[in-house]
């Protein structure tokens, strides 16, 4: 761990800021937003960045055991010491991981314990659009997305007294102290210089095996194909989109500075992005043996986006139908119909790729067990095209997920399917899914702790504490997740697994009185949201913004706008 | 196609990276120097680069070997050197380059290990005196094949011991031209177990590795120190 290409080490500078990412190292390093952060408080403000991921449990117990406190990877100094402790934080079950971290620093566990000598503890990433579960740790919380907001941060930190910085950090734009008197929900920031900002140019590189293991660059920012199920597609609005010769140029300069021969070009939906073909080969022409991907592939043009991949680098590929039936996407809004997925897969293994993932959902609003068989039936089609244009050489595999209805969505107070009518539509899955296509059902005891603190309110901070201590950590690892201390702390909560935590959940059929719209403004108005919720009910299709049509949305104006290549 | 016999140390953190992860720093450190490497030939190229000896995890190594084929493209060895010590990663760090003419790639004769030790040192002493003179010591390795007992002492000499405070200094020497050769942490497990003490593996430490004659190079190599 550390000691990676590109790291930044600037001693005994002040403010030192400590940026963390709640899991295992070999996740965290692969995190692109840590990567953003720790690129501009190092090169463009006076602020030294440093880093610290969550210890897996062995050695958390040796550190224990030994009374080693957590350190930083950079000046391998305490993380205690730090003026701010930063923590990107990407979902739910990445709770207890802060928990332990906090707790393996020495740093009181609770905002309110902390005193003068502790650092600022601070939270961003999209698991803020509800900070409810976790508030009680934090000192602040940051509401969208920071890039603008940096130098301002720093700023506040050269106050002389821990009041002051969280008082200087309060007048910061974006920025909710959970603890102090605020009027109102804070507004979620948008980087409205995303478009004349360069990406990552020389990002950290890991030595040790990663997850996402290739240089990324972000192409695009904010995605409103409108599916109503997506919370990143709120959180992230309006759409940006970063010019092609900024792609390319930083694309060059981060392979030089990184040794890879891979480049990702990432967004929530790269192939919307305006410059896809041109950036794809001027990438690969830059030198030979560079490969270009693509994280994932709209099944509506996907036939067009996989023409685009050189025959050496056809591996596998995802598609997201997400729903199995025609009536339940276009509740959706998710607008693919059975031709346009045939063509995608004919796609797929007329054009050599070796390996097709398909994407579903079960526990969908308005889903019946219908449309579960139905992803059998779709995986069904697709053996078949495998079959008769691949010849058994290419693998299929379905890989199915449970919904959890997100804060800040049209479905943000829909019913959770709940365990049982989760648990029954897996089943009836295994049973009707062809033998020969893999079957990956996600864990379905860790998507009831997903549901319990997507939607929580306050109070639900004694939940994840109570389950941290009876021995929850890694929750989104299936080997460390431990069922038996979620349930008994749900239980002492009076909850059971699956039903929001906090008090006054649930939170009835108006979204104003859900407690994250009292903390976070995302800036999409109550009524879009009752809108599109409607809509999902006809269902009626809602158009993508980037087609001309304005879906009054609410997040564009006072100098926040769409910025698409011409 | 040319072939450059890279030195290099790996010391600080890096001496947690495997052998795999080691290659990888490698390879990509002659990427950001700008050398090419040359690729095998067949469905999924690969460049081609060799560590001859691979190094335990935990250890640290003075003077380790990367044997690399290079494009005609590639720089001169000072330039290339110049190049690579600026591009390698803290932890890792170039100290020559050498041409060499020879195709074949360099076998490991003999290498030699020092580990510091905590415990009391004429303990240690002892154990090192029963390892070289009582029943040769022998280990037993479990693998997905069966198990497989190696006699320590087969490969294993000139061992030694001085005592440092709080502990002691341990060298000995590995052969690798006699059958299977003990690894280093079997050899400081046995005289630890002997010595009654724990075995502290992450202070190993690769001191220098002797290559077979066809790995020689004809030429002076190039030093780091040549350029400063």
């Amino acid at each position: 761990m550390g000691g990676e290409f590109n790291l930044r080490r600037k001693p005994g500078v002040r403010p030192r800021i400590v940026l963390s990412y709640p899991d295992a190292y070999e996740v965290g390093i692969s995190n692109p937003g840590l990567q953003i952060l720790y690129e501009l408080v190092n090169d463009r403000t006076p602020a030294a960045a440093e880093r610290a991921y969550c210890p897996l449990p062995d050695m958390a117990d040796l550190m224990r055991a030994r009374g080693v406190r957590l350190w930083s990877l950079e000046s391998a100094e305490p993380v205690a010491a730090c003026d701010l402790w930063g923590f990107t934080l990407p979902h739910e079950l990445a709770c207890t991981n802060v928990l332990e971290m906090l707790d393996l620093a020495g740093v009181p566990l609770r905002a309110a314990q902390r005193g003068e000598g502790d650092p600022v503890v601070m939270g961003g990433g999209p698991a803020v659009a509800d900070p409810w579960p976790l508030a009680a740790f934090f000192d602040a919380f940051f509401i969208g997305e920071v890039e603008g907001r940096m130098a301002a941060i720093v700023e506040a930190l050269g106050a002389p007294t821990r009041a002051g910085r969280l008082a200087a950090l309060a007048a910061v734009p974006g920025v909710w102290l959970p603890h102090a008197a605020q009027a109102g929900p804070v507004e979620r920031q948008v980087f409205t210089d995303f478009a004349r900002t360069p990406p990552v140019e020389r990002p950290l590189v890991p030595l040790v095996e990663a997850v996402h293991d290739r240089v990324v660059i972000e192409v695009m920012r904010g995605c409103t194909a409108g599916c109503r199920f997506c919370q990143a597609g709120i959180w992230y609005r309006p759409v940006r989109e970063r010019p092609v010769d900024m792609v390319v140029a930083a694309a060059e300069r981060a392979l030089a500075a990184t040794g890879y021969d891979e480049v990702s070009l990432v967004s929530l939906s790269s192939c919307d992005y305006s410059g896809i073909d041109e950036a794809v080969r001027r990438i690969r022409a830059l030198r030979p043996g560079i490969r270009v991907s693509l994280p994932s592939l709209r099944i509506d043009s996907a036939a067009t986006s996989l023409a685009g991949f050189a025959a050496e680098q056809r591996g596998s590929v995802t598609l997201a139908p997400e729903a199995g039936t025609q009536a339940l996407r276009e509740r959706l809004n998710k607008r693919v119909d059975e031709a346009q997925f045939d063509d995608a897969v004919r796609a797929v293994f007329s054009g050599g790729f070796t390996g097709l993932k398909l994407y579903f959902m079960i526990g969908l609003p308005g889903e019946s067990d219908d449309d579960v068989v139905a992803i059998a039936a779709m995986a069904a089609t697709a053996a078949r095209r495998a079959k008769e244009i691949a010849r058994g050489r290419a693998r299929l595999s379905v890989s199915v997920s449970s919904y959890v209805p997100k804060p800040h969505t049209p479905f943000e107070l829909e019913p959770f399917a709940g365990e049982a009518t989760l648990r029954r539509r897996q089943a009836l899955l295994r049973e009707a899914m062809p033998r020969h296509v893999r079957l990956s059902l996600h864990h379905l005891e860790s998507s009831l702790v997903e549901a319990t603190l997507a939607r929580g309110g306050p109070g639900a901070d004694r939940l994840v504490e109570d389950a941290w201590r009876r021995g929850a950590r890694f929750d989104s690892w299936t080997e460390h997740f431990a069922e038996a201390a979620w349930r008994g702390a749900a239980a002492a909560a009076g909850l059971a697994l699956g039903e929001p935590a906090g008090e006054g959940a649930p939170w009835g059929e108006t979204g104003s009185a859900a407690p994250w719209h009292a903390a976070v403004d995302a800036r999409v108005t109550p009524a879009f949201l009752e809108e599109e919720r409607r809509r999902a009910t006809e269902p009626a299709a809602t158009a993508d913004c980037r087609d001309g049509v304005c879906v009054s949305c609410g997040v564009c104006g006072a100098g926040v706008e769409m910025e698409v290549l011409a | 196609m040319r072939t450059w016999l890279v030195s290099f140390a790996r010391r600080g953190p890096a001496r947690y990276l495997s052998h795999l992860d080691t290659l990888r720093a490698v390879q990509r450190t002659f990427a950001r120097a700008g050398v090419e490497l040359e690729l095998s030939e067949g469905m999924r190229p690969k460049p081609r680069l060799s560590l001859p000896l691979p190094l335990p995890v935990g250890a640290a190594a003075d003077d380790e070997l990367a044997v690399a084929r290079v494009t005609d493209a590639a720089p001169s060895a000072r330039d290339g050197l110049l190049a690579l010590t600026a591009a390698a990663p803290e932890g890792l760090e170039v100290t020559a380059l050498r041409e060499s003419p020879l195709r074949a790639r360099p076998q490991p004769l003999r290498a030699r290990y020092a580990c510091e030790v905590r415990g009391d040192a004429d303990a240690v002493a002892a154990a090192v005196e029963a390892f070289e003179e009582d029943e040769p010591p022998r280990v037993v390795r479990r693998g997905p094949k069966g198990t497989k007992t190696v006699d320590l002492r087969r490969s294993v000499g000139a061992v030694s011991c001085r005592a440092t405070p709080g502990g002691a200094h341990l060298e000995f020497v590995v052969r690798y031209d006699v059958g299977t050769a003990a690894r280093p942490q079997e050899v400081i497990e046995v005289i630890a177990d002997k010595a009654g003490i724990e075995p502290v593996l992450h202070r190993l430490r690769r001191v220098e590795v002797a290559f077979a004659e066809a790995a020689r190079v004809q030429h002076a190599p190039t030093q780091r120190s040549a350029r400063t």
